[in-house]
């Protein structure tokens, strides 16, 4: 099926024998499932080299680059690197960095809830000294690395990551690849996407400076005149190959769109114009308003096929999401029924479980009213007949569709589109990563599918393909700011036109800055409601506030603290534990029961407990099962331990135990100081360097595995930390109550939730808030405590508490969605 | 042949609690005398009574998204309590009585659905903390508790035979193949399983993802009010910690079946098993005489290592 066509073409010259050679690839190739995303490739890179790689998406850039910096792991070829032999198989992303390969990636890979500083240590570790004061050094390697390169960047160095600007997140990007003091080889992949034209020419001339000391630099890019400006040599590849390369000074740019693989498309002579507004057809979509900046509405007619073009990110996408929503008056109008389809196959496009078969039906099946029968074999006339025009082999409809080649999943994904008959089908970037003789049958389909009568809408990051289009609207930060027809496409007119800057381009940056209060506020909370329920219970009992009053409130708080804080320090990971309220229960129960009558065997159960938790994590990570599951099953395990140990409530705290807890400041009531040294040590553990990847790993596991850290490693760590919090909180149960009750645990679990989420912290994306935590958990178990002195009766307790955390997490929501839709 | 038996087995993933319930049923009747087939009929009684909420918990979880509905016990709970307090002992009144269990119940599985589609709370929290609310409900009503006059119609669905087959059972077989048919053969269940494997993905095929996520919630807390309601019958009264064993047992029962934890795929028949297999396992237990928390450690056990060795990760990638 995958029959690539072979292209004839100039060949890359046999890859020299070349002593001075930095990097040095020969005979690479990867493939994954039938896609051959690089083959028989070879390359050198000399020490101080400028090279520029061009591509086409999918064109095998990427994976390229990602070998070299040992991400991924080739089928074939051999590696050199500054001379000497790599081992492709035990080459990792760590031991390509500390070779001196550096990448900055393409899709960013800073972690958005670490701050500027943090996230540079997490890619340059080697600086950390054991110092309260650490990152202080990395706010001064941030600063410096930001302002060697760019110059009046001003970038704080404390601030998260995610209330940067894209460019600024990309500056930060940038400099953290290049401070590397041992670097050799600097790989930039669209290192310049968000950055305005100073920034860029900025970057460039700190490229020549590295080249100049010897580094070697390699620049992928789109942006054509930049990688003739910055470049010694321009190499471009075309499906999965280097077909082409040139000294930059002997070529220009449109050299490379053609080295790139510009002639397959825009085959525009068989096609004749067509000019549907004068053939009376109906019109299906009709665009005004803000959206348009050409002046006038934009009719678009059945028949047509219409392009997007523009930069990426510049509303092509946008409007496409609009048009498919439910139609309403507004800007985007339309008239008929819509159909989608995704170039991002894997993410929004297949259904993976399924068949060939079952993955085009749904296109039908999904307008379907709830109970209607349906059958496999039902699909199969009409499958057929649609796989006869997309050219796809009947004989593997029930082949799994994850077995078929990219490009001919992605004429799967239009078969689904075309199983009824839809006016509107709407294209987002479909030919992404698919190879020329699937992309020439999809050409092809386009032309008979709008032929037929439908309006082709058609956004694509390649230039080139619209010159398959009877119209282009070209988009600049939002808005359509022209409309070329006819004669008039061409890549160059887009080109110009994707750079022009519509009026409004300032108000949402305006906006972004407006909508940050949402997270300030979310951090004062736990704060503010501390000290409200505080004053109330004080205006209310003035005795509440002297030291005895604090002490007696205070002491029931201590557990949750404790218990808290343990959940924070899995929810950080983007995980939730079920099972540390029991777990609690458990410790209580061994060390009121065991660590009594023999201390020995109390301490290995307790040992036994945390290799317990460390075994969970293990099988989380290992074997990649959902946390809610294995620690809901866990919970149980620890309620039986502890049930069967002591089946009800009872035993004694050890006297050391008693000791442990009681002692006392004078002054200072000792449940708040308590908990003043569980907060202490929680802040202290999440601001270690060890802390700081922990929370990285929260948001962005992927990025951190190719720099280099283990992800079984920290996730081991990440419930031992919790382990020994919820631990702390079982043995202080323990001696504030001078007994146990396996039963007392359970409901703990979601309090220390709430509490984890009155204190700022976010379920998904590690961001936690240590201090926040501990108030939120005093404020909960305050409001317990007011609740009874109000004449509540104690029974309401669980619904208060679960109300309270549904309303925070409903406002949390309401704030993030703002500051996204601001942002 | 052994290929084929393999292949076989891994689409048809209710073999293996089939297999696993013969298994121990063997080992049983060959070690001790006390097993019996009248010990296997009370078993298929108790799993009859876990299956409807594990409909429900599997319908949730394979919308993805790690979704879960920790609610049920509660649910069972409540609407048993709904039930003793809302009898007559007419049978008219009995039909008042299901219809309150399930409004009540469709009201709180679209209260789930409204906190986890459009405050977007993750399914695990928003379900623990409604659990909560209904539970102090539960506590409230308990007071007031009195008598329970049961209907004869309820008293015949519980613990009535028919051909000598318990009611239950009868219920439970019905129960399972509406699902699987539902499942296997309409629209709804293609679409349920599109959105369990990519909800974007469904989407953009133009498939109403919220509806169906909404859908299952009801379902789940439906199914688990119809239950409790059944529960009450066949328990005659409703007591506090009633529903306690369906919040891992529900899990467990989907697990041990052969859905996919991490969505896209159900079986209803394997659920019917696996329920059958975990009741089995605890029943074993007691017989032998194991104390309750070895038998909640055991299940926690079971479950894990189920998932352990099964795995979740979709497809080949």
């Amino acid at each position: 099926m995958n029959a690539s066509m072979e292209i004839d073409t100039i060949r890359p010259p046999a890859a020299r024998p070349a002593p001075d050679a930095l990097l040095s690839l020969a005979g690479v190739a990867k493939t994954y499932g039938s896609t051959r995303a690089a083959q028989a490739i070879d390359l050198d890179v000399a020490t101080g080299e400028v090279v520029g790689l061009v591509g086409a998406n999918g064109a095998g850039k990427s994976t390229l680059m990602r070998i070299v910096c040992g991400v991924t792991e080739p089928d074939t070829g051999t590696m050199a690197f500054g001379g000497r032999p790599v081992d492709l198989v035990a080459f990792s992303p760590r031991a390509a960095r500390d070779a001196g390969i550096r990448i900055v990636w393409q899709e960013l890979s800073l972690s958005p809830n670490l701050s500027v500083a943090e996230n540079f240590y997490v890619e340059q570790p080697q600086f950390a000294r054991l110092s309260p004061l650490w990152l202080a050094d990395y706010h001064r390697l941030a600063r410096d690395s930001i302002e060697r390169i760019f110059p009046g960047a001003r970038i704080p160095t404390s601030r998260l990551v995610a209330d940067l600007t894209l460019a600024e997140r990309q500056m930060v990007e940038i400099a953290r690849a290049a401070s590397d003091p041992r670097l050799k080889l600097l790989i930039l992949d669209e290192p310049t996407s968000s950055l305005g034209a100073e920034r860029s020419a900025q970057l460039r001339q700190f490229v020549r400076e590295q080249a100049g000391k010897g580094v070697a630099v390699v620049f992928i890019s789109h942006k054509l005149a930049e990688v003739l400006d910055i470049s010694d040599r321009v190499v471009a590849m075309r499906n999965g190959r280097l077909v082409w390369q040139k000294p930059a000074g002997e070529t220009s740019i449109g050299d490379l769109v053609e080295a790139m693989g510009g002639a397959e498309a825009g085959d525009r002579s068989t096609r004749p114009a067509l000019d549907a507004a004068k053939a009376g057809r109906p019109v299906r979509v009709r665009l005004s308003g803000d959206l348009v900046s050409t002046g006038g509405p934009i009719e678009l007619r059945a028949g047509e096929i219409v392009g997007l073009a523009g930069l990426e990110g510049s509303g092509q996408r946008n409007l496409l999401q609009r048009l498919f929503a439910k139609p309403r008056p507004g800007e985007v109008e339309r008239d008929g029924e819509v159909r989608y389809v995704s170039g991002d196959r894997q993410g929004e496009g297949v259904f993976p479980l399924w068949s060939v078969l079952e993955n085009i039906g749904i296109g039908r099946v999904a307008r379907l009213a709830a109970l209607t029968p349906v059958k496999a074999a039902d699909q199969r006339p009409l499958a057929a007949s649609l796989a006869k025009r997309l050219a796809l082999d009947e004989s593997r409809f029930d082949a799994g569709i994850l077995d078929l080649s990219g490009g001919n999943q992605q004429k799967v994904l239009v078969a689904r589109a075309l199983t009824d008959e839809a006016e509107i089908i709407l294209l987002d970037d479909p030919t992404r990563g698919v190879d020329i003789a699937a992309k020439r049958d999809f050409y092809r389909l386009v032309r008979e599918t709008a032929a037929a009568g439908r309006l082709v809408i058609w956004h694509s990051t390649e230039d080139l393909e619209f010159l398959e289009c009877d119209r282009v609207l070209v988009f600049a930060r939002g808005e359509i700011v022209a409309e070329l027809g006819g004669d008039a496409i061409s890549e160059d007119r887009i080109v110009a036109a994707s750079f022009q800057q519509p009026a409004a381009g300032r108000t949402a940056q305006a906006a972004k800055r407006a909508g940050a209060i949402g997270p300030f506020l979310l951090r004062a909370i736990p704060f503010l409601s501390l000290i409200l329920v505080f004053a109330a219970m004080s205006w209310m009992n003035p005795l509440v506030a002297s030291s005895f009053g604090i002490e007696l409130l205070l002491a029931p708080a201590v557990t949750l603290v404790l218990i808290a804080l343990a959940q924070m320090f899995v929810v950080g990971g983007s995980e939730i534990d079920l099972g540390i309220g029991s777990f609690t229960g458990l410790v209580n129960v061994i060390s009121a029961t065991l660590l009594v009558t023999s201390p020995l065997l109390g301490f290995a159960a307790l040992l036994a407990g945390l290799a317990g938790y460390c075994l969970i994590a293990v099988l989380i990570h290992a074997r990649a099962i959902p946390a809610i599951v294995v620690t809901l099953g866990a919970s149980f395990i620890w309620a039986g331990f502890g049930q069967t140990l002591q089946p009800s409530p009872g035993g004694s705290s050890p006297q050391w135990l008693t000791a442990l807890f009681t002692w006392s400041i004078p002054g200072i009531p000792t449940p708040l100081a308590l908990i003043l040294i569980a907060a202490a040590a929680a802040f202290l553990i999440d601001r270690s360097p060890a802390g700081t990847v922990l929370r990285a790993f929260g948001s962005s596991p992927l990025a951190l595995k190719r720099g280099g850290w283990s992800p079984l490693r920290y996730g081991v760590m990440r419930y031992a930390i919790a382990c020994l919090f919820a631990m702390a909180a079982g043995l202080y149960v323990t001696a504030a109550n001078n007994a146990s009750d396996i039963n007392a645990g359970g409901s703990f679990t979601l309090l220390g939730i709430a509490a984890v989420v009155i204190g700022g912290c976010q379920l998904l994306g590690g961001f936690i808030a240590p201090l926040g935590v501990v108030a939120g958990a005093v404020t909960l178990s305050l409001i317990g405590a007011l609740l009874a002195s109000l004449g509540v009766s104690t029974n309401y307790n669980a619904a208060v508490q679960g109300a309270l955390l549904i309303v925070i997490l409903g406002l949390q929501a309401a704030l993030v969605a703002r500051g996204r839709r601001h942002g | 042949m052994a290929d084929r038996a393999l292949a076989f087995a891994r689409t048809n993933r209710w073999i293996w609690p089939a297999l696993g319930i013969l298994l121990l049923w063997a080992i049983l009747t060959a070690i001790t005398a006390r097993f019996s087939l009248h010990s296997l009929s009370g078993v298929a009684i108790s799993a009859s009574f876990l299956l409807l909420p594990a409909l429900g918990q599997m319908l949730v979880v394979t919308t993805g998204k790690g979704n879960i509905d920790l609610s049920i016990p509660s649910m069972v709970t409540l609407s048993a309590y709904l039930t003793v307090m809302t009898s007559t002992g007419s049978t008219a009144g009995f039909l008042l009585t299901l219809a309150i269990v399930l409004a009540a119940t469709a009201l709180v599985g679209m209260l789930n659905a409204l906190l986890v589609l459009v405050l977007r709370i993750p399914a695990m929290i928003a379900t623990l903390a409604m659990g909560y609310i209904l539970a102090t409900a539960t506590l409230i009503v308990n007071a007031q508790i009195g008598m329970f006059a049961k209907p004869a119609l309820l008293g015949f669905l519980s613990t009535g035979r028919i051909a000598g087959l318990p009611m239950m059972c009868v219920i439970a077989v019905i129960a399972t193949g509406a699902a699987g048919l539902l499942l296997a053969r309409t629209a709804y269940g293609r679409k349920l399983f599109a959105v369990g494997q990519s909800a974007e993905a469904a989407r953009l095929a133009g498939i109403p993802v919220a509806r169906v996520i909404a859908s299952t919630f009801v379902a789940s807390a439906m199914l688990s009010g119809l239950s409790g309601l059944l529960l009450a019958g066949y328990a005659g009264g409703a007591f506090l910690e009633m529903g306690t064993p369906y919040l891992l047992q529900s899990v467990g029962a989907v697990v041990l079946g052969g859905t996919l934890i991490a969505g896209g795929n159900a079986t209803a028949l394997g659920t019917l098993l696996g329920g059958m297999l975990l009741v089995m396992i605890v029943t074993t237990m007691q017989i032998a005489g194991l104390p309750p928390g070895a038998q909640d450690i055991l299940q926690g056990v079971v479950i894990i290592a189920v998932l352990s060795v099964a795995g979740t990760r979709i497809g080949r990638r």
